[in-house]
């Protein structure tokens, strides 16, 4: 290796002596306690597959909850691409006063998910929230949100959806990226709107489209801090995501060889399911060139 | 004198970077009032006016100190997770004041210390012999102290006498069974116009409470294993939820999302939202301290017809020390100093301070307690409760966290008619006994 090489990775140590010791090392030692009886204090005990085996054949438990987070990964990843490209579109016009209006979309996704959590928890209160009181003025008795198994899941969608400012921001980067000519020459041509943004807008951003999805679909599979806080999984484990039943059984139950494997098994979801969306892109992502 | 754009931004960014310097390495406050002293770090959970009582405390050690220093950290959410990493990461605090349902597991995996070798003969001797029996229930696992509890929670009823008049119930005469109280209970509902609920009347306690007062249970303390498919707690659940009935589920969830806080005079029975309510002893000090006026009146839970009476279920704080804590004698004498182990009057004050019910007659009949349940006569039930054999804490058993949280979800089920109680006591069973399998094929201990 040449000098130059050496003052390259002396430059980029700190990061890669950070990833190590604290990424890839707890990431490769995870495997070893997926076969283990371990508790965190004191040492592992080999178990060989048994940590699996329980898993898949005796923990309902364990089902239920890749259920809810599956349910929960299909409505909201393409709800929040809808609505963040919708979103997008809009504050893609050349109107007066846009970059307020952007700041507007864009300043609930930077607040903390606790604050937001706790700011929902008061919001969707069945009996004093602002939302069942606004129902109540139109005498209409408003659901009991996060207190209802029926309607928690679908509570905590809407509240992902309010973090929509982030992707809608890669939206509008995608958008100004898209050529005017094109545009022009469309309309040259007779081309609605609707027929430029079909056959335009949304084939040209697809690229953002998919990164989205991906990092969408990965942060939906490992939804936790919502959850933690507004319901802890009830009622009725409607809202018992995969990544919250997976710290219970770490932390509440100290059993973190059965949680390394829970966490083994979802990384292997997370790559199958990045993967399929990789080979799907040759069918409907578009490059540009 | 002219003064330039730049000059003025180098100027600002100048101050403000010395600023940042200045925030940064600003001198931190001493952790050790005194440095001389061996320093005893304490971990609690309690926080707002509950952590200025324990502040009292630790200042109150610490004057009687000469030799050890307690530094106190108060840690309101996630402290278990946090003392499981303190103990793998070798740096685990001397002491720790705990309420969750953590001695069986800790205790099995060696992660606490058994309390015995850090005391005298004779105060061991003195504990085993004074200590009231739910305390020993609550610290001891497996025949050895885990855990010192230096306050006891029992929950008894409270109830309004002027919501009784309104309703032309006489409230010298409370009812003698919860069927009785069954009885009254429609009388103390109001209802608004929509068929909202304004006020409950009775609301049941938890499955906990009630299943020894049926006579169940779900831990045999003889025999030492668990019961939990027993005929009695079916009745006990059947009883929560036909007693829960008259109120319908979704519109007793939506009334009690609407009380808030627990805290200060934000408690849903100080404003008027329940006439009957079962809670803990602690709010007789909170009554007396934000709404000392309040017309109130506290007594233990009736039983059932037929049933047990002086039953229920408890918990408490108590102290437990790491197996890695680097000063377990100083840990020591602070769990000493608190429960008054050599000075009844002395922990009798920190008692009255916090509410708490004491851990040994001898600090319950000294003079300050004394005088404290002359001020404060509505804890007397609660302390009568004290000496009953069925008043039971969390079964011992090594799942004790996973039990609880089973318990609690078919109780919640049981409740919003998703399952008979006959059904959740059956589920309960199942999902414990594969509990239990699972961790025996991993070579768990029992």
């Amino acid at each position: 290796m040449k000098r130059r090489d050496w003052v390259g990775y002396a430059f980029i140590a700190p990061w890669l002596i950070g990833f190590l010791l604290f990424t890839a090392g707890p990431f490769l030692a995870s495997i070893y306690f997926s076969f283990t009886r371990y508790n965190v204090v004191t040492p592992p005990v080999w178990v060989g597959t048994a940590n699996y085996e329980a898993l898949f054949q005796q923990d309902p438990l364990f089902w239920k909850s890749l259920g809810v987070t599956f349910r929960y990964a299909l409505v909201a990843v393409p709800l929040g691409v809808v609505i963040a490209v919708i979103l997008a579109l809009f504050l893609n016009l050349n109107i007066k006063g846009i970059a307020v209006y952007r700041t507007i979309f864009f300043l609930p996704s930077i607040v903390p998910t606790v604050a937001t959590s706790m700011i929902f928890l008061w919001i969707l209160n069945p009996q004093i929230g602002l939302i069942n009181g606004l129902l109540r003025s139109f005498g209409i008795i408003g659901p009991a949100w996060l207190a209802d198994p029926n309607w928690a899941p679908w509570t905590l969608v809407f509240m992902a959806l309010w973090g929509v400012g982030g992707s809608m921001v890669i939206y509008l980067a995608g958008l100004k990226d898209i050529p005017t000519y094109l545009y022009e020459a469309a309309i040259l041509d007779g081309a609605s709107a609707y027929r430029r943004m079909r056959l335009i807008t949304l084939p040209l951003l697809t690229p953002v489209i998919f990164f989205n999805v991906v990092m969408g679909c990965i942060g939906a599979f490992q939804t936790f801090t919502q959850a933690f806080i507004l319901t802890q999984g009830g009622p009725e484990d409607s809202t018992q995501f995969y990544a919250l039943y997976l710290f219970n059984r770490a932390w509440r139950y100290g059993d973190m060889g059965y949680a390394s494997a829970m966490a083994w098994i979802l990384f292997a979801i997370v790559a199958v399911v990045t993967s399929r969306l990789f080979r799907s892109q040759k069918r409907w992502v578009h490059y540009g060139n | 004198m002219a003064i330039n754009g730049p000059k003025v931004k180098s100027v600002f960014i100048g101050i403000a970077a010395i600023a940042l310097i200045g925030f940064i390495f600003k001198p931190k406050p001493p952790v050790q009032n005194y440095p001389n002293r061996e320093k005893v770090r304490f971990w609690h959970m309690w926080s707002g006016e509950w952590k200025d009582v324990i502040d009292k405390i630790v200042v109150r050690f610490n004057q009687s100190q000469d030799k050890y220093e307690l530094v106190a950290l108060s840690i309101p959410s996630g402290a278990s997770t946090k003392f499981l990493m303190g103990v793998a990461g070798g740096n685990p605090p001397d002491v720790m004041a705990q309420w969750e349902q953590v001695i069986p597991t800790w205790a099995e995996s060696g992660l606490i210390q058994d309390l015995q070798p850090l005391m005298t003969p004779e105060e061991y001797a003195m504990f085993d012999r004074e200590a009231y029996p739910l305390v020993k229930k609550i610290g001891m696992y497996k025949g050895k102290l885990y855990g010192v509890t230096t306050g006891i929670n029992i929950s008894g009823i409270y109830y309004r006498p002027d919501f009784f008049r309104a309703a032309g119930i006489d409230p010298d005469h409370f009812p003698k069974t919860l069927e009785e109280i069954d009885a009254i209970a429609p009388k103390l509902d109001v209802w608004d116009k929509d068929k909202q609920l304004k006020r409950i009347g009775w609301l049941s306690p938890n499955w906990t409470s009630l299943a020894p007062a049926f006579g169940g249970g779900f831990y045999d303390w003889k025999a030492g294993k668990l019961t939990l498919d027993r005929p009695e707690n079916i009745r006990a659940l059947e009883y929560m939820v036909n007693s829960r009935k008259r109120l319908g589920f979704d519109r007793m969830v939506r009334f009690q999302s609407g009380y808030g806080s627990d805290f200060g005079a934000a408690w849903s029975f100080i404003g008027g939202a329940q006439a009957i309510q079962m809670d803990g002893m602690w709010r007789i000090e909170q009554i007396g301290k934000y709404a000392p006026t309040l017309p109130y009146r506290v007594i233990a839970m009736p039983p059932p017809k037929g049933g047990v009476p002086l039953s229920g279920s408890t918990g408490g704080n108590f102290m437990i020390i790491p197996t890695g804590a680097k000063n377990p004698k100083g840990a020591a004498a602070f769990l000493k100093f608190w429960s008054g182990i050599d000075n009844p009057e002395r922990a009798a004050e920190f008692y009255t301070w916090g509410g708490w019910l004491p851990l040994y007659p001898r600090v319950t009949n000294s003079r300050i307690y004394q005088a404290y349940l002359k001020k404060y006569p509505q804890y007397k039930p609660m302390l009568a409760m004290m000496g009953s054999e069925h008043v039971d804490p969390s079964p011992p058993v090594i799942i004790q966290q996973f039990l609880m949280d089973k318990i609690n979800q078919k109780q919640d089920l049981a409740l919003r008619g998703v399952v008979t109680p006959a059904q959740a006591v059956k589920d309960l069973t199942r999902d414990v006994n594969e509990e239990l399998a699972r961790r025996r094929k991993l070579g768990y201990a029992e």
